[in-house]
């Protein structure tokens, strides 16, 4: 911001031909960038100009029997030449995090807790129903809770990227719509580092995508 | 300070330079100060209705002028004696500290262009006019002069309390001439139906009361009186769309409904279902119910519009061009055939706007969904494609309200921009301005009978409109706080408006007074409702309440005779305790919304929040 300001007033005075940027430079240099970022409402007297002159016309007649009634084509979105690409089936297996929100109405779901990115080894630890590798969800949704483990490993550490095995609690499925978090990890890192970055950007992305 | 054109104007603003010496502007006031509070007790209520207006103007006349350090000590000594309503006004007064900080803000620009109104009774007015006329330096006077308007009544001055109720908004009260037009709030004539004895029966229609030849029952509901209401607009005063075969089977279910209806009363409360919206985190923002209660749309602020199936009945969307050409277009269901099934859920998603969702209104149809966002711009969704049809462009800020007429077509909206704008669905510019608050517009309703529209603002009053000629036609203020709530009582003979702080109030509109006010939440009301004959009010709240009101016991016994009128003297009885008839608390859940199904039962809605 600052440098945009001061390269603006360097302009303004080179213009006014001044050798050195003034204080008036720069104060007509914040105020052009403020006039274009930030627009405050019409003032009060044009509000009301323009009421009046609205406000003379009389209410138009309706006609009868026109089916729906909507302007003119040209000011409808009646015909968009795009779709939106629904966000079912979607779930790819590369190394990617989906986040997809729903919501449910009456329906008892509980939210997965944070999970905390425990140290990447290939041990499963298993919760109540072990399902096979989860990495391709066929449109279904599932909450996951990915257990905290916090074993340590002081030593060496795996040669090869291990993907962290996602594991789905059946017994957490409820009706139709809830939050999943899908979380393919891979890393190579050391145990000491679980990783906070990006599990500051998963949670960047659902509050995103909600 | 850039000035429209506006002669007036000008020459008010160019009136705003050095008047007296700076430095003496903390005498001036502390001297008026002085005088006031040894004035006589009866007096010095009305009096001291000056401090507010006087202490803003004179600190804003300082700021224009550049005198900071004056301005910042005037600000300092004198802030803390305003009365407690103010302090957030105050606050936002405290961070103008230079001429260019005002220029951006229309709000302040309003307050410092309009006259702020003071309703003082003649004798106070004498005795203050005579005291600051014997000054020599009577800076204050001309300050009053320029900037306040005084409406002066004959009559006993008023005591703190009655001022109390009545102040509140940035521009004071409401001149005795704004509130004096005639409003005409009695409902319009619905065609005469006959309910069918059983579904077998072709059903009859007579309009205008020609009988047919078969003479089925006619129904009890609709009134049968051939005089008009002479508080009733005409029936052509405003265009209305006329009803459709679907319109008029929805009104014999709406009758045959009504029929069952369940009495409601002190005696028998209506049994309150909650829809909890889980899992929106904060995001709900919008939520509205169709009349029959069928469906319920959920404004988000992730920018998408969800609409559910509450009954058992799926939301299908209409088939494709190309399945809809092979059905049999004469077979009975082709109302059913339509649809397709494939499409069958019971929660559809409406992608579009790019911006919070703020206020979302179902059709009286049913085939309609309004949504506005804070993208500016207003959106046509329909609920038998589920696509978007149409946006509206007109507002250019946030949309804070939208809302159907209660006949379809026109719709009302209101945003950051001050102004409320009317609009028909098929017409791409609003066919009305209604301009006038001196901040946003938060909230806006329109009257039962569809002539009139009711728009509560962040100035904290609330206006009633005129669709014919846009038109202000009653300004009440009162409350405290920005409005949010708005709702029309069935016989459209009253308002009660709910804001921040808390209370609701309860508005005449015939004679343009308030009626009643009802304490007892602690948080801004954001959901009223009457019950569908007008005897139960329900208020909903961010304390995560929904409150019982006994409605007709309130509007019983006004006292509503040409002095009162004429002076404003309201003398609202402390009755909040006698005319609650319940509360009753969520886990959580803040209510947002609130509706009487046909039937009498009510409903709520709020998203679930863990706090």
């Amino acid at each position: 911001y600052v440098t945009t300001i001061l390269e603006d007033a360097k302009i303004y005075s080179s213009h006014a031909k001044k050798s050195n940027v003034d204080a008036d430079d720069v104060r007509l240099a914040i105020q052009c960038r403020t006039d274009q970022s930030f627009t405050s409402p019409p003032p009060r007297d044009f509000l009301l100009d323009i009421a009046r002159q609205k406000n003379q016309t009389p209410l138009p007649l309706i006609k009868p029997y026109s089916g729906p009634r909507l302007p003119p084509d040209r000011y409808c979105l009646t015909a968009p030449n795009y779709r939106l690409k629904s966000l079912q089936k979607k779930v790819s297996s590369s190394a990617g995090r989906i986040t997809v929100p729903r919501l449910s109405v009456g329906a008892v779901s509980s939210r997965p807790s944070t999970p905390t990115l425990g140290t990447p080894s290939a041990q499963t630890v298993s919760v109540s129903a072990k399902v096979g590798t989860p990495v391709s969800l066929g449109g279904q949704r599932f909450t996951v809770q990915i257990p905290s483990s916090q074993a340590a490993v002081k030593t060496a550490t795996p040669t090869t990227p291990t993907v962290q095995n996602v594991l789905i609690n059946p017994s957490l499925i409820g009706p139709k719509n809830i939050l999943i978090t899908t979380n393919m990890v891979s890393s190579q890192s050391t145990a000491s580092e679980p990783n906070p970055l990006k599990r500051k950007h998963e949670e960047d992305d659902d509050y995103d995508n909600l | 300070v850039a000035v429209e054109d506006q002669p007036d104007v000008s020459a008010v603003l160019s009136a705003y330079n050095q008047q007296g010496d700076p430095t003496l502007y903390e005498e001036y006031y502390s001297g008026l100060k002085h005088f006031i509070e040894c004035s006589l007790d009866c007096h010095r209520a009305e009096l001291s209705q000056l401090f507010y207006p006087l202490f803003v103007h004179m600190y804003l006349e300082l700021v224009y002028n550049q005198h900071e350090s004056e301005a910042k000590s005037f600000f300092e000594r004198f802030h803390g004696d305003q009365e407690c309503y103010y302090q957030d006004d105050l606050r936002v007064l405290s961070s103008l500290t230079k001429k260019e900080h005002m220029k951006g803000n229309e709000t302040m620009l309003d307050f410092r262009t309009s006259k702020f109104v003071l309703r003082i009774s003649r004798d106070s007015y004498q005795l203050l006019k005579r005291h600051l006329q014997e000054k020599q330096n009577n800076q204050i006077w001309n300050i009053v002069q320029e900037h306040l308007y005084i409406d002066i009544f004959d009559g006993m001055p008023r005591s703190k309390q009655q001022i109390d109720a009545m102040v509140g908004s940035l521009a004071g009260e409401a001149k005795r001439e704004a509130n004096k037009a005639k409003v005409f709030f009695g409902l319009l004539k619905e065609p005469e139906f006959d309910v069918p004895l059983d579904d077998e029966d072709e059903e009859g229609e007579n309009e205008e009361g020609k009988p047919k030849k078969k003479k089925p029952k006619k129904d009890s509901v609709g009134s049968k009186s051939k005089k008009q209401d002479p508080n009733a607009p005409p029936q052509n005063r405003i265009p209305l769309p006329e009803l459709k075969d679907s319109d008029k089977l929805d009104k014999v279910m709406n009758m045959k409904e009504a029929a069952r209806r369940v009495r409601l009363g002190p005696e028998c409360l209506p049994s309150i279902c909650f829809y909890t919206f889980l899992n929106a985190y904060q995001g709900l923002t919008a939520v509205d119910i169709t009349d029959d209660s069928s469906m319920i749309v959920g404004g988000f602020a992730d920018s998408t519009v969800r609409v559910w199936s509450v009954t058992p009945k799926k939301l299908r969307s209409v088939k494709t061009a190309a399945d809809l050409s092979l059905i049999d277009k004469e077979s009975d269901d082709v109302l059913e055939r339509i649809m397709d099934e494939k499409t069958a859920s019971e929660l559809k998603i409406l992608y579009g706007h790019s911006g919070p969702v703020y206020g979302t209104s179902f059709s009286p149809d049913r085939n309609y969904l309004l949504s506005c966002s804070e993208d500016g711009t207003v959106r046509l969704w329909s609920l038998q494609t589920f696509t978007c049809l149409v946006g509206y462009k007109g507002h250019n800020y946030p949309v804070w309200d939208t809302q159907f007429s209660p006949y379809g077509y026109y719709f009302v909206s209101g945003g950051h921009d001050r102004v409320a704008r009317l609009w028909a669905t098929d017409h791409y510019q609003p066919l009305r301005i209604f301009a006038g608050h001196l901040a946003d517009v938060t909230c806006t309703r329109f009257h039962p009978n569809s002539n009139y529209i009711a728009t509560g603002s962040a100035d904290r009053t609330i206006r009633l409109w005129d669709v014919l000629n846009g038109n202000c036609v009653r300004i009440f203020t009162g409350h405290k706080g920005p409005i949010h709530s708005l709702a029309f009582s069935p016989n459209g003979r009253f308002l009660a408006t709910g804001a921040t702080d808390g209370r609701v109030l309860l508005w005449d509109i015939g004679h343009g007074l308030m009626v009643g006010e009802l304490k007892g939440h602690t948080d801004t009301i954001y959901a009223l409702r009457f019950s569908r004959d007008g005897e139960i009010l329900a208020s909903g709240s961010m304390d995560n309440t929904v409150r019982l009101w006994d409605a007709v016991k309130a509007f019983e016994d006004l006292e509503t005779d040409d002095f009162t009128t004429a002076t404003g003297h309201i003398n609202l009885p402390e009755n909040s305790q006698d005319l609650l008839l319940g509360t009753y608390m969520t886990k959580s859940t803040p209510v947002v919304h609130l509706h009487f199904t046909r039937r009498n039962l009510l409903l709520a809605a709020g998203a679930y929040s863990s706090q």
